[in-house]
């Protein structure tokens, strides 16, 4: 069939006497893909999509017709800014910005369950999005906002039924029908099990809220999607294209099948279900990524549900630039990033799309930078013609081939999934997560190894350069007037009826009720987020995960490696006058479930010869102390990606101090402004390390630490 | 007699930070650390012996830890104060682990009549640290009983939980089909109770059906002498009542003499390592032995000597140069 001459055998002879034979004609990319450096008309043997168009089955060119040529994507940023007041102007401004769509970024204690008084989460409330207690916080955010034009999507998934009820109940308030609503909540916890880890609920009572929820929203809430399957949080984890894809359609599946367990009409189900991707600097890669989602979906769908209307084939999706490609160093390029990943979405033809603020890596978005993120956007739609053409990669040989291929290998981690019993079971094998954690570790041996590259971090690194302005979160003020407000609530209700109401939900809890239904009726009384979760936990129990993390990935990627050995060297040196192996606790402080740093840490560590005890999440500073004595370590590591250490921090320090511990350092990584590193270590904190900051960085610094250790070749 | 060793008063107390800095103490490679380690459990030691030692022991993932977390609650409501030693297993080779038992065992690293301590094994293959014993003999002065020791292996030959414990549970985990053949042999031996765990959800039959076999199994083999539980640990199912059998395991030891025995041999075996240890110890501290050992290393690593030869030359040169001529 391939003649002699073709294009291949062509290009490589030209290759041959270009390099003289040195020339690898394979690479990996930065998600984790394996390329060739040409393609040709050969590569697109045995693809089998290329002759589908747009808005048609397979749907690989695109899930509507016409695309963008008509409507472009949705511009909608994910914002919360600590009280429901201040989200509202923001929203409003917004709005007024050209946004079309909101995106509700809730606090950890309401991800979690807790109500802003509740003391376990004094440091958290208004970190990292809006604190939102009962239905009163809820209308405040969509003060003026008409819920029956505006579509709104919800980040929640632990607490799905008691914030969903208080947007229920918000819209009714505003006298808008729940068959105008329109918008997503995200409702999807197997992600949860698998990375972010803000989950309340074991897997199986949890799955049963989630199908309770698609219950509810299929029957009275027409336009709304009652659940956002995403891929997002797996690739901030680290977890590769492949991976992301075959996870989160395997996610999908598993949702899919709880609904139709339920009796519901498989249309009525598919219908209901949207994805969430996220979309890191793989260009191409994440291109591909998008289109063999909805290629694979397509045909996965078809297989296990044989569903009648053809749309119900369709993957819609929601996507977001990615955090962990920003950096703290040098942060305006951080703009460039995101301009290049919003394209890659937009060219993979997503449905909306937030795009991140280029100051992320530090902080909560500030107005100006909010401002760059939307327009990024705009640009993108009115300044670049590119909405003009519908799926114009099509066709590319490289493009296409990598459609195939990445679809090809996600089947494979999909029929893995289910040869496992199913998602949920595979979670509790710790399948999915093994591999996502080895793939996080993996990447970061090839940062901190300089095998790639990171403008402003390993390599182009500007010195001394100014701190950008930076939104500061006042959480003391933020918690008193939650409190207040929370307080009023509860005076002002009729508690005997709120009483009966939750205990008809925990008794709804045990037996076979929608619990949506009956949250509702709870948060319509003003029944707190913190109440209603309490009760269905009395009947389910609180789920605690635990954080693994795999070791022997960096002693293998820095085999041989010089600085590695200097460092091992160094540890010899500590670990033979301290008579033991430095020893560390790597600990969550408060409600944040971000531990992709805390267990790439971890495993780097231990690979150098750190004994490393892991905390578990959601620690208190006192039980972290009291890990730490116990466990008699040289320090503390907190890992924090939520903004809450100037509360935590301080306090772990005390704590120890009263334990007679005073001597155990305390070091704190992850997302640290200077004003709080120098409060950190005002306070007695003895080292501070940025996100990504590399092992062996963080390594050479805990071991100078320990004062007079002997000089190298004096031992 | 020396004076007291500043950590004595502190662990007999029970204080928590004193305990621990003894741990480490014990566990440190220094050799003027083990001089002073050797100081405090002089002191320490005579007023130990009685608390109940359980070693605990399956491969890993079976749930050990999430089970002791259940089953040290129970304890601690039954008003004991629970010790918990987990030697974990992932240490490397050079040194180097990652311990994460304590983190399954939420309710009693919280609880004030608890005191958990992680330990790496550092490669000893038998699964436990190379100062477990010692450990054990710190965590009883300050008040602690019963104490757990969770291991991996019950394998003979390095110091193994068997010979630190008054009794070993082995758990397991059922549904794959083959878990009864497939149980080590040697693990059957050590077992003193074997605990069936996760019988909840939908492995719940399957692991039912597998302690179902096995206690007829071993009924066979050993007539009423070993247990079989069947326990839940994350949903605290067949807790009390593999406390009771636990309880009464060591009444029936201890009342046929067999805990007595048991005991008896640790404390041989206990004996012998410390004067294998000792010997070592000597031999590498004296300058001109360990010059005479480097020599001889020489011969042994090419073959040309025989090294129980070589280790006579360097402890007994007077006696071997003798058995040398006649070989
Ligand atoms: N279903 C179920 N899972 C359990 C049970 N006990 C432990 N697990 C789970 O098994 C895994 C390993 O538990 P762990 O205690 O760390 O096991 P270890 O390695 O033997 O100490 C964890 O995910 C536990 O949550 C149980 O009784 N039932
Ligand atoms: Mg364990």
């Amino acid at each position: 069939m391939t003649q002699p001459d073709d294009a291949e055998t062509r290009w490589r002879a030209l290759v041959q006497s270009e390099t003289r034979g040195r020339f690898a004609d394979t690479a990996r990319t930065p998600a984790g893909l394996e390329v060739k450096a040409l393609y040709t008309a050969q590569d697109l043997e045995g693809v089998a999509h290329l002759d589908s168009v747009p808005g048609e089955a397979p749907f690989v060119r695109g899930v509507r017709a016409t695309m963008y040529a008509t409507r472009p994507w949705t511009l909608r940023q994910y914002a919360g800014f600590s009280t429901p007041e201040e989200t509202n102007a923001f929203f409003r401004r917004a709005l007024k910005a050209g946004q079309r769509g909101l995106s509700v970024a809730f606090d950890l204690p309401t991800h979690r369950g807790y109500d802003s008084d509740d003391p376990r989460v004094k440091g958290d409330v208004g970190k990292a999005g809006v604190a939102v207690s009962s239905v009163e916080d809820m209308k405040l955010v969509f003060d003026g906002i008409p819920l029956a034009e505006v579509s709104v999507s919800m980040t929640m998934n632990g607490a799905v039924l008691p914030v969903l009820a208080a947007f229920i109940v918000t819209a009714e308030e505003q006298g808008v029908g729940l068959e105008q609503l329109s918008g997503t909540i995200q409702n999807d916890i197997l992600k949860e099990f698998m990375v972010r880890n803000t989950f309340i609920y074991p897997p199986e009572p949890s799955m049963r809220i989630v199908a309770d929820v698609m219950e509810l929203v299929s029957q009275k809430l027409p336009r709304y999607n009652s659940i956002s399957i995403s891929g997002y949080h797996m690739q901030e984890a680290g977890a590769s294209a492949e991976l992301e894809l075959g996870y989160t359609l395997a996610d999908g599946l598993a949702y899919a099948s709880a609904g139709v367990a339920r009796g519901l009409d498989p249309d009525a189900v598919l219908g209901t279900l949207s994805f969430f991707f996220g979309v890191g600097l793989d260009f191409f890669g994440e291109i591909a990524k998008l289109r063999a989602a909805r290629l694979l979906w397509a045909e996965l769908v078809k297989e296990r549900f044989a569903p009648k209307n053809p749309r119900s084939l369709s993957l819609r999706t929601h996507c977001q630039t990615s955090g962990v490609s920003l950096t703290a160093q040098d942060p305006l390029n951080n703009v460039v990033r995101t301009t290049l990943e919003a394209l890659s979405a937009v060219l993979g033809g997503t449905q909306s799309l937030h795009t991140n603020a280029y100051d992320e890596a530090l902080a909560l978005p500030g107005e100006r930078s909010a401002r760059v993120a939307r327009n990024t956007q705009l640009i993108l739609q009115h300044e670049t013609g590119i909405p003009k053409v519908v799926d114009p990669l099509a066709g590319s040989y490289y493009v296409e081939r990598l459609t195939h291929d990445l679809a090809a290998s996600a089947r494979q981690l999909v029929l893995e999934v289910e040869a496992h019993g199913g998602m949920t079971r595979a979670i509790e094998q710790r399948i999915p997560q093994r591999r996502i954690a080895q793939a996080a570790a993996e990447r970061q041996a090839r940062i901190d190894r300089s095998e790639e590259l990171v403008i402003g971090v390993n390599a182009f690194r500007v010195p001394d350069e100014p701190e950008p302005e930076l939104l500061v979160v006042d959480t003391a003020r933020v918690l008193e007037a939650q409190s207040a407000r929370l307080a009023r609530v509860r005076k002002n209700r009729d508690e005997n009826r709120v009483q009966a109401l939750l205990a008809a939900l925990e008794a709804g809890a045990r037996g076979s009720e929608n619990l949506l239904t009956l949250s509702i009726e709870a948060m319509r009384a003003r029944a707190t987020v913190g109440e209603v979760s309490l009760a269905l936990e009395r009947a389910f129990g609180r789920h605690n995960e635990v954080s693994m993390a795999t070791t022997g990935v960096f002693s293998k990627a820095y085999a041989g490696d010089a600085e590695w050995s200097a460092v091992v060297e160094l540890l010899r040196r500590v670990s033979e006058r301290e008579g033991r192996q430095p020893r560390i606790l790597i600990a969550k402080l408060g409600q944040d479930g971000h531990d992709r740093g805390a267990k790439v840490v971890a495993a780097g560590l231990s690979d150098l010869g750190f004994d490393v005890e892991l905390g578990p999440l959601f620690q208190s500073p006192e039980q972290a102390a009291r890990h730490a004595l116990e466990s008699d370590v040289h320090f503390v590591g907190v890992s924090t990606q939520a903004g809450a250490h100037l509360v935590l921090v301080p306090e772990l320090l005390d704590e120890l101090r009263k334990l007679g511990a005073g001597g155990v350092r305390v070091v704190v990584g992850g997302i640290i402004s200077a004003p709080d590193r120098a409060a950190l270590e005002a306070r007695g904190v003895s080292a501070v390390f940025g996100p990504g900051a590399p092992i062996l960085e963080i390594a050479r610094q805990l071991l100078e630490l320990f004062e007079g250790v002997p000089e190298a070749g004096s031992a | 007699m020396s004076a007291r060793h500043p950590l004595v008063a502190g662990v007999r107390a029970g204080d928590r930070r004193a305990l621990s800095r003894a741990i480490t103490l014990v566990e440190s490679r220094r050799g003027d650390d083990s001089e002073q380690a050797a100081a405090l459990l002089a002191e320490l030691y005579p007023a130990t012996g009685r608390a109940l030692r359980v070693g605990v022991t399956g491969a890993p993932g079976v749930g050990k830890s999430t089970l002791l977390d259940a089953l040290g609650m129970q304890a601690v409501a039954a008003g004991g104060r629970v010790g918990v030693l987990s030697i974990d297993p992932s240490s490397q080779l050079r040194g180097g682990s990652l311990l994460g038992d304590r983190v399954r065992m939420a309710r009693l690293s919280s609880s004030d009549a608890a005191f958990i301590r992680a330990s790496p094994s550092g490669g000893a293959s038998g699964g436990l640290g190379p100062r477990t014993r010692e450990a054990l003999v710190l965590l009883e002065a300050a008040g602690f009983d019963p104490i757990f020791v969770e291991s991996v292996g019950v394998g003979q030959g390095e110091l193994a939980v068997t010979e630190v414990c008054d009794l070993v549970m082995v758990v397991q985990i059922g549904g794959a089909g083959d878990e009864v053949q497939g149980m080590k042999r040697g693990l059957l031996e050590h077992a003193d109770l074997v605990v069936f765990n996760k019988a909840d959800g939908p492995q719940a039959a399957a692991t039912e059906r597998a302690a179902r076999e096995l206690a007829s199994l071993l009924e066979w083999m050993r007539p009423g002498q070993s247990r079989v539980e069947l326990v839940s640990a994350l949903e605290g199912r067949g807790i009390d009542g593999l406390y009771r059998a636990l309880l009464e395991e060591r009444a029936r030891l201890t009342e046929s003499g067999e805990l007595r025995e048991r005991r008896r041999a640790q404390r041989r075996s206990w004996l012998s390592q410390a004067l294998e240890e000792l010997v070592i110890a000597r031999q590498s501290r004296d300058p001109e032995l360990d010059r005479a050992r480097r020599e001889l290393e020489r011969a042994v690593e090419e073959g040309e000597l025989a090294p129980p030869l070589a280790a006579r030359q360097l402890l007994e040169p007077d006696k071997a140069s003798s058995t040398s001529g006649g070989a």
